[in-house]
Order: C-alpha cells, then structure tokens, then sequence
C-alpha cells in the first residue's frame, strides 16, 4: 500500500510588510512530508523556521503557492475550515510550553478533546498524563509544574486530540538538557506508538539527527540535509 | 454551551473573571443603589411638599369640578378633597370684613395640616380634620376686624355659622400667602346654604388628589389634554416654589452624582476587560491552534459573558438594594420622617447599566480576543489587529446614552463629556511634555528618581492613559465635594436659623414706630419697613386687560388680582437687576411675572390706585429670591409716583419661640395688623433642606468610595508590569528600597499631575455646573487646588505601594517565574 502525503507544499512564498519595506521571508519553497515521518527543520535563528512551521500549520496565510495537509488546500479556506482541519489533524508543541494558567494539568489536557465535543475527554487525558509520568500531579496548575513538567503536559495535550500530524516548535528550548531527553524521549515514543507524522523546528543537532529527515533552511530556502 | 460555561469555572478561579465581575457589580450596584435612593428621597421630597399643598396633586379651575373627574380618581383609587375658594362679605353685629373663604369638604387636607389656637393670636396646634359642618374658623386678625371670639356667630351670605377656632395656618396656603384678605375656613356641607356663589363670582375650584404614584400619573395623563386655559394641573413642587428650588438643586446634584457613578463604573469595566483581554490574548490564540473556530470562540464568549451580565446583575442588583437600604437606615436617624419604601421599577437603570457596559466595552474587546492570529503562539510580537477608536468610541457612546438616560436630557452629559474630553487633550500634552522633559534631565539607573522618571517616559502611552484616568476619577470627587460645598452653604444662606418667621402687614405708618419699640424691646429683629399701596393692572399698551382676557380665563397673576405695590430707592435684599435700570423713572417688575405676562422693557403698563390711574413704562427687571422670606413685589414704582398715596407698610420678623407669646400678646395691641406665622413652612423648609443636605453627604461618601476602588484597581492594573520590572532590578542587585524609591517617584508624579489637572478640570467644570445646571453664581473654589494634588499623591502613592509591599518581600526568582 503506498504511502500517504501528509503535507505537500507547491512553490510557497511569504513576504512580510517591515518598517523598511517589504521582506521575503520563504522564496519558492517545494516539499513532501509522507505520513508517520519525522522531519527536523534547522537553521539559524531569523532564517523562517518558525514561519514555515506556522503555515504549515494552517496558523497563518502564505502569500503565494499552495499549502496541502492530507490534500486539503489552506490557500482556499477560511479561518473557520483552517481552525476545524487543525482540530482534526494536528497538535502542537511550543517553546515556551503555553499551557492556559488558569486551568490545572489535566483540564489543559482535556481541552482539545472537549473542543470536539469528546465524551471521554477525562479518562483520555488522565491515561496521557499517566504516559508522560504526571499521574501524581493532574490537578497542578502551570505555576506549580518545573518547566519539564509543564512540557510533558503539553506533550500529552498535543496527543489528546489523535493528531496525525505534530508540530513542534523547539521543544526542548526552554528545558535544561536532562529535562530536554526525557522530553523527546516520550515525544519519540508517542510519535512511533501512534503513527504520528512529526515536523519538528530546532537549534538542537542531537535532536535533529533522531529523525529520519533533516531540512536546513538558509535565506529563505530549504534544502535537504 | 457545556464547554463555555465549563471554561467559565475555571477560569473563575484565576481571578481575572473574578475582576471583571465584581467591577460588573460594583458599576451595577452604585448605579441602583444611588438611584433607588433618590427614588426614595424624592418620594419623601414630594411628600414633605406636598404637605404645603395639602395633596400630592391638585387641579385647579375657574368653573365647578366635573363629576367625571371625581369618577376618574374614584377609578384609580385615589384620595380625594375639595376646596373652593373665593372672596365674600363677612358679617358680624354691626361689622363687616371682606375676607377670602376656603370652603372645604371633610377629607381636606389630604396632606399637611392646619394649625389653629383657641386664643387669638397663639402659636396653634395641629389637627388633621376641617371645621364641622355650622362651624367656621377665623384668623386672629380677621376675628378682631369682626370684633368677635369664640362661640360667636358670624354671617356668611345667607347663613350663619359659630366661630370654633382661630385659623394659624391653612396647609394648602403656602404660596401666595403674603397677599391676602384675612382668611377663613368653613366646611363644604355649609357652601349652598350661603348661596354667596352665583353665576359670574370669581371662585377658585380646586380638586386635591392624593394616592400611589402610578394612579397619579394615570390621572395625569387622562386629565391634562381635557384641561383648558382656565385649569392647571398642579404638582407640589410647582406649587411650593420656594423649596422648589432647593429641591430642583438637590435632585440636579444627586442626578450629577449618579451621572459621575455612571463614568465611574464604566472606567471601573474599561480596566477590567482591558485586563481580561490582555491575559487572555494568548490562551485564546492557543485555543485556534487546538482547533477552536472563529464560530466556537464567539459562541464561547458569548454566553460566558451572558452568564457574566445575568451574575452581575443579580448580585449588583441585590447589593445596590442593600446599599440604599444602610444609608437609608443610617438617614432615618437623622430625618424627621421615614423614608418611603422604593419603587422596584427603579431598578431598570442597574440592568441598563450592565447591557451598556457590557456591549459598550465587553462586546467590543471580544472582537479583539476572536481577531487573535493563532501565529501569535510562535511569534509573539505579532501586532493585534485592532481598531482602538471603534472600541474607544462605542464605550464612550455606550456611556454617553447612559447618563442620557440616567439624567433624562443632553445638558448635564453634554458638560461632563466636553469637560472630559479637555482634560484628555490637556493630559495628553502636558503629561507628554513633563515626561520628555523629565527624562532628558535623567540618565541612568542609580536612583530611584532617575529610574521612575524613565519609566514615565518609557511607558509614556499608558502611563498618558493612567494620568487621565487618575485625573477622571480625582476630578470627579472634587466636582462632587465642590458642589456640594457651594449648594449646601447657598441653602444656609439662604434659610439661616434666624431668617424671618413672621410677616407683619397693613400697618399704619403711625403705627411703626410704636411696633419698632415692641421689636426693639424684645430684642425681635426685622426687616425694613415697606410702605404698601394696593393697585390694580387694568391695561397693557393700551389694550384694556379685559380686552385681553374677555372671559377672564388664563390670565396671568400681575393681572389677576389687586396687586401690592411699593416704591424704593434702592433694589431691595434678595432682588437682582436682569434687565434695564432699576432707578429709571418707571417700573421695576418681577422677572417670572414679566414671564408669564410675556412684558418686556419698554411695555407700558396702566395700573389703576384707589381710583387714579397712573402709566409707566417698565424700566428694569428685576430676579426675586422667594426663599429670602423677605418683603418682596412683583411691581416696585418710582417713589415720586406713590409717595402722596396712603401706604401702610410690611416688614417681617423673626420671632423665637421663647419671645413668641410676649411677642403676640404685645401685638394683639394693633389689632388691625395683620400677622402671618409662616414659621411652621419655614421649619418645613429648613427640615427638607438639612435632610437634602445629609442626603447629599452620603451619596458623596458613597461615590467617593466607588472612586477609590476604581482608582485601585487602576494602579493595580499596571502595577505588574511595574513589579516586573521592580523584580529584575532586584535581580541585579538592586536594594528594595531603591525599587520602593523608583514606584514612589512613578506613583507621586502621576498622582501630582493628576491631582494638578482635575483641580483645573473641576474648576473648570463647577464653573459651568454654577452657571448652567445650577443657575448659581460661580466662584473659586480654593480648597480644590489643595485637595487635589495632596489627594493624588496621597492616595495613589498609598495603593501604588501597598500593593507592591507583599511582593517586595518575596525572593525576585519567585517574581520572575510569576511574570
């Protein structure tokens, strides 16, 4: 059985409007991410990695060519389809953790589920948390979780809905190194037990290397590792 | 549904909701509660005002009362009482007096009552019921005239009733008091056996109305297109104008008071769902990545702010009821009588107030929240898509059509908004300019001077909004305290203690300075002595006023009756020039007289005196203070003109209750005076008056609270950010109290500079309140440009550091992990 396109992008441009002008920030970019890969996104900081990332996401509009998640073009909806395809393909994980502070651990987790209207939406958060090793603390708010637990949860919020495709946006920024392995240990582990595609950006080589492609992105353009 | 209400709980907990709750409530509850309270204040008002009309209504007219109008207030449930009113012939043995009767039905007064002795000339005492059917009361001058006392029989027309008591006072009497025939009072039942009224007399019909204000207002609608020229609908403040004034002032203050509360909530709402929006900018944007759409996030809001206005409401609703229910009790102490219960309908402001607020300010924001690109998550910097001067504009709109509502008229809304947008132009420009220049006068970071005065600079819009925040909220309290100051010393002027209770008139002048000596020796003081002469307008112009007004119907009172009329050199105490020159050789006439008259300067008038007629051109008019219980005229003649004419003359006195017996025993020397106590109005008067003033008080304290938690949770509303930045100072090694220093200096300027500029703005403000609402004379108000700055720097230095002391005593790592 052949392998499905998770993403596929068609000469994607963006251009941004600066105080001195306009500025190109993604010149023709042409890529593939197959289902149930990892792919790493490096470069160095300003080179678009997180632009790419979000209209890859759907989070923004590009301003030229064609961005396609399982066939679905973004270029041809609205806020409202973009936000409904979101919920039913992809997950996130950000640098900066961005768990809501005024909901506890699992109430952060249950969020996506309940957003689909899901049922079980406690029972699903409680076996994730339970999985990232945080069964002890579902009732913590985000002020009172250490920066690695914090992005455990959010790792275990970005699985709650099934996505079929993670984005990750520097996981493991923010985390000191032996926090940072445990996170993408279990980022790893979730990823392969589930099927999940992984676009993953970094500054971090070692976590680069884990997955099966490398795409540097220098002056706007993106080329293969 | 489910979901929003679910997210609704937890966010309760954070807090943020929390605020934007409780400034829903405080901004619903001070609406009510000072509106409930005036409710109430102007129910006692009316009551207190209505006792000196007898009725809490009273229709007026020239002909005999339709039955149909007694079966339309039979309808409503309404009280009601007769009083028909004209002059007659009163005979007795060989005397006779022409006095004017009040012949009335048994239920009068409706409100108030009458004062009556059975020795001539006493003080009197009260009593609820009229003269039984035979009998008459008389006043003490009109029983001497007569030669009579009590038990004596008098002649009235073609009957004859006893003599039960002597007349004090009349409740339905008040105005127009001072220029009478010696009155008298009968019962209704005995009228037709007089026969007196024939067809052609001149007979005042009047109809008293008494009941719930609802049925009034009822019959008010029902009675007022059937009512010709010779009828008028009269209401108690109409009729007793000289507390009137006083009352129409007090309901201008407290109607400015609710308007001042009604900025102050919407200030209160604006911070708060500004604060709610600012945290919830980013959570809002995680949710879009989660996959909430544009539809579920509007859905979301909506009905978590629904559930917001109908919890604030409630709760707003039931304190404002609370709140008017502990001044009101603390007043009762105080007052003379209870206050009326208040009316629920009243409580419509409280839920306007919370619709407008939230669609004025929530509903705008939440435009903001669902506009939120989900990129924000990944890059933070991304500038919100926002139009300022919509939200801006509809909060101010939203408030705008509040206070429309709230003061029913455009005057008072129309002076505060011009006043408030001033005062941001001025913020705006000085505040800019003394930031600028404080910063360029510093640099560095090694004092707390240097790192406040950057910080203003630094943080110059919202620090330029703060500023006009601050001075709104200042200014607004020395508005208030402004004009309460100036109302309340205009009323004691006005009535002071000693202020004349007594009115002595139709003294001979050989008779002056024989009651002089009287005065003099028990230490009474009075006014000066007018001389009097009485004359009748008969033409206008040279158009006879019979002419004018054929039946007789709608004519205005300088045309109506006789007249008193007296000459002076000089514009007497409590008279202003309005127009012309007052020692012109011609009239000098009564501003609301010419009014109502429509005459102007330059009008001739020709005015006929014991049979000679005279023509003078009116040369001035003159503003009459009514409430000065002076002497005073609607017609005043050069003295040339009247001085060959027979005067007597009026003065008036104030007799305390200590001299009052050996006063009126020494009077009953000069029977042929007349004496009217209008001790027991003035009372009233004085009694309304202190009870507005305490009134007064209150709701100042009430609004002035509401303004100090407004002005909390305007420092908090910056202080994080304040803190932070106090945290990472602490961080680099900083002293605390160098971070102290650095929040006093930022706190101390904003609030001298606000303190400084609402002074301005007050002043400002007051100026046009004087003039134009109040219809007073302006002045300095000192004692502002003091309180303001020291309150500024006071109060908000205090809450600025207050609320920063917890966190300056916690490690700067927990701070830093906070933010």
């Amino acid at each position: 059985m052949a392998v499905k396109t998770a993403i596929k992008v068609k000469n994607l441009t963006h251009t941004v409007t600066a105080n001195t002008g306009d500025l190109t920030i993604l010149k023709s970019i042409d890529m593939e991410i197959k289902e149930g890969e990892s792919v790493a996104i490096v470069g160095a900081s300003g080179s678009g990695k997180s632009t790419l990332l979000g209209l890859l996401a759907g989070l923004d509009i590009n301003t030229a060519g064609e961005i396609y998640l399982y066939d679905h073009a973004f270029s041809e909806m609205d806020e409202e389809a973009r936000a409904l395809l979101r919920g039913q393909y992809v997950g996130f994980i950000f640098q900066s953790f961005h768990l809501l502070p005024s909901l506890q651990a699992i109430e952060n987790v249950m969020l996506p589920a309940e957003l689909k209207g899901d049922k079980n939406a406690r029972q699903k958060a409680e076996a994730l948390l339970a999985r990232v090793g945080l069964s002890e603390r579902l009732s913590h708010y985000p002020s009172q979780l250490s920066g690695g637990e914090q992005q455990r949860v959010a790792i275990a919020r970005a699985f709650a809905s099934s996505p079929k495709i993670l984005f990750a946006d520097e996981p493991t920024g923010n985390l000191d190194e032996g926090n940072g392995k445990i996170i993408i240990d279990q980022l790893f582990e979730l990823n392969h037990s589930q099927g999940t595609t992984l676009v993953m950006v970094t500054h971090d080589n070692e976590l680069a290397k884990k997955c099966d492609r490398q795409l540097v992105m220098s002056a706007g353009q993106l080329v293969e590792k | 549904m489910a979901f929003a209400l679910r997210l609704l709980l937890r966010d309760l907990r954070s807090g943020d909701i929390l605020t934007l709750i409780i400034a829903l409530i405080i901004s619903v509850s001070t609406v009510t509660a000072i509106s409930l309270f005036i409710d109430r204040l102007q129910l006692s008002f009316a009551k207190e005002s209505a006792s000196l009309m007898a009725a809490d209504r009273l229709i007026r007219s020239d002909d005999p009362i339709p039955q149909s109008w007694h079966d339309k207030a039979s309808a409503l449930e309404l009280e009601q009482a007769e009083n028909t009113s004209f002059r007659t012939m009163i005979f007795a043995g060989g005397a006779l007096q022409l006095s004017l009767l009040n012949a009335v039905t048994d239920h009068y007064p409706l409100r108030g009552q009458f004062l009556v002795d059975d020795t001539p000339f006493g003080g009197g005492e009260a009593t609820r019921k009229p003269p039984q059917q035979g009998e008459i009361w008389l006043s003490s001058r009109l029983a001497s005239l007569l030669d009579v006392k009590m038990g004596d029989e008098v002649e009235v027309g073609e009957t004859s009733l006893t003599v039960s008591a002597y007349l004090v006072r009349d409740p339905g009497s008040s105005s127009s008091a001072f220029a009478v025939s010696p009155r008298a009072v009968m019962n209704m039942a005995d009228l037709d056996a007089t026969g007196v009224i024939i067809p052609g007399s001149r007979v005042r019909y009047s109809l008293l109305l008494a009941g719930k204000q609802e049925a009034l207002e009822q019959y008010e609608n029902w009675i007022k297109p059937q009512l010709n020229e010779g009828q008028s609908w009269r209401t108690p403040i109409q009729k007793g104008e000289r507390i009137g004034d006083s009352i129409g002032k007090a309901q201008s203050f407290l109607l400015l008071a609710g308007t001042l509360a009604v900025i102050l909530s919407g200030i209160a709402i604006a911070l708060a769902s500004q604060r709610f929006v600012k945290r919830h900018l980013m959570q809002v944007a995680v949710l879009k990545t989660l996959g909430a759409t544009p539809a579920t996030l509007i859905q979301t809001f909506l009905i978590q702010f629904f559930m917001l206005f109908v919890v604030a409401v409630a709760v707003g609703l039931a304190v404002g009821w609370l709140i008017q229910g502990l001044i009101s009790s603390v007043l009762a102490d105080l007052m003379s009588t209870a206050l009326p219960e208040p009316s629920p309908r009243r409580l419509w402001l409280g839920i306007a107030t919370g619709l407008v607020s939230m669609l004025a300010f929530c509903l705008p924001l939440m435009q903001r929240l669902i506009n939120i690109s989900p990129m924000t998550v990944l890059q933070p910097a991304i500038k919100l898509e926002h139009n300022t001067v919509i939200i801006y504009s509809l909060g101010f709109i939203g408030m705008f059509g509040l206070m429309c509502l709230y003061t029913q008229g455009f005057l008072l809304p129309l002076i505060m908004t011009l006043a408030i947008a001033g005062i941001a132009v001025l913020v705006s420009g000085l505040g800019f300019t003394v930031f600028r220049l404080g910063r360029s006068l510093t640099s560095g970071a090694t004092s707390g001077w240097q790192i406040g005065l950057a910080s203003l600079y630094r943080r110059l819009i919202p620090n330029l909004f703060q500023l006009l925040v601050f001075t709104l909220i200042i200014m607004l309290g020395l508005i208030l305290v402004g004009i309460k100051t100036s109302l309340i010393s205009d009323w004691q002027r006005q009535l002071p203690a000693d202020a004349p209770n007594h009115y002595l008139f139709n003294v001979q002048a050989d008779q002056v300075a024989a009651i002089n000596q009287i005065t003099d020796t028990l230490e009474v003081p009075h006014s000066e002595w007018y001389p009097m002469v009485r004359g009748r307008v008969i033409s206008v112009n040279d158009t006879t006023i019979q002419s004018l007004y054929p039946e007789g119907r709608g004519e205005p009172e300088l045309y109506e009756r006789e007249l008193n009329l007296t000459w002076s050199d000089t514009i007497g105490k409590g008279n202003k020039l309005v127009a012309g020159d007052f020692n012109a050789d011609g009239l000098s006439v009564e501003q609301s007289a010419a009014e109502e008259a429509r005459l102007g300067l330059g009008d001739e008038l020709e005015i006929n005196i014991g049979g000679n007629v005279v023509t003078l051109p009116i040369t001035s008019i003159r503003e009459v203070d009514w409430g000065s219980m002076q002497p005073n005229f609607y017609l005043i003649l050069p003295k040339k003109t009247l001085e060959d004419y027979t005067a007597n003359f009026v003065s008036s006195v104030f007799v305390s209750d200590s001299h009052a017996q050996a006063f009126y025993k020494a009077m009953a020397r000069f029977p042929t005076v007349s004496m009217l106590n209008v001790g027991e109005l003035l009372k009233q008067i004085q009694t309304i008056i202190s009870q507005l003033s305490q009134a007064i008080q209150l709701v100042l304290i009430c609004i002035l609270a509401a303004g100090g938690l407004v002005l909390l949770a305007s420092v908090r509303a910056t202080l994080e950010e304040r803190l932070e930045e106090g945290a990472l100072l602490r961080v680099l090694g900083a002293r605390k109290a160098l971070v102290q220093q650095s929040l006093f200096v930022e706190f101390g300027a904003l609030g001298l500079f606000s303190g400084l500029i609402a002074a301005a703005g007050a002043e400002a403000c007051l100026y046009a309140l004087q003039v134009f609402v109040f219809n007073a004379q302006a002045s300095w108000h000192p004692l502002l440009w003091t309180l303001g700055p020291l309150i500024g720097v006071m109060i908000i230095c205090a809450i600025g550091l207050s609320a920063s002391r917890t966190v300056l005593k916690v490690p700067p790592m927990h701070l830093l992990r906070e933010f």
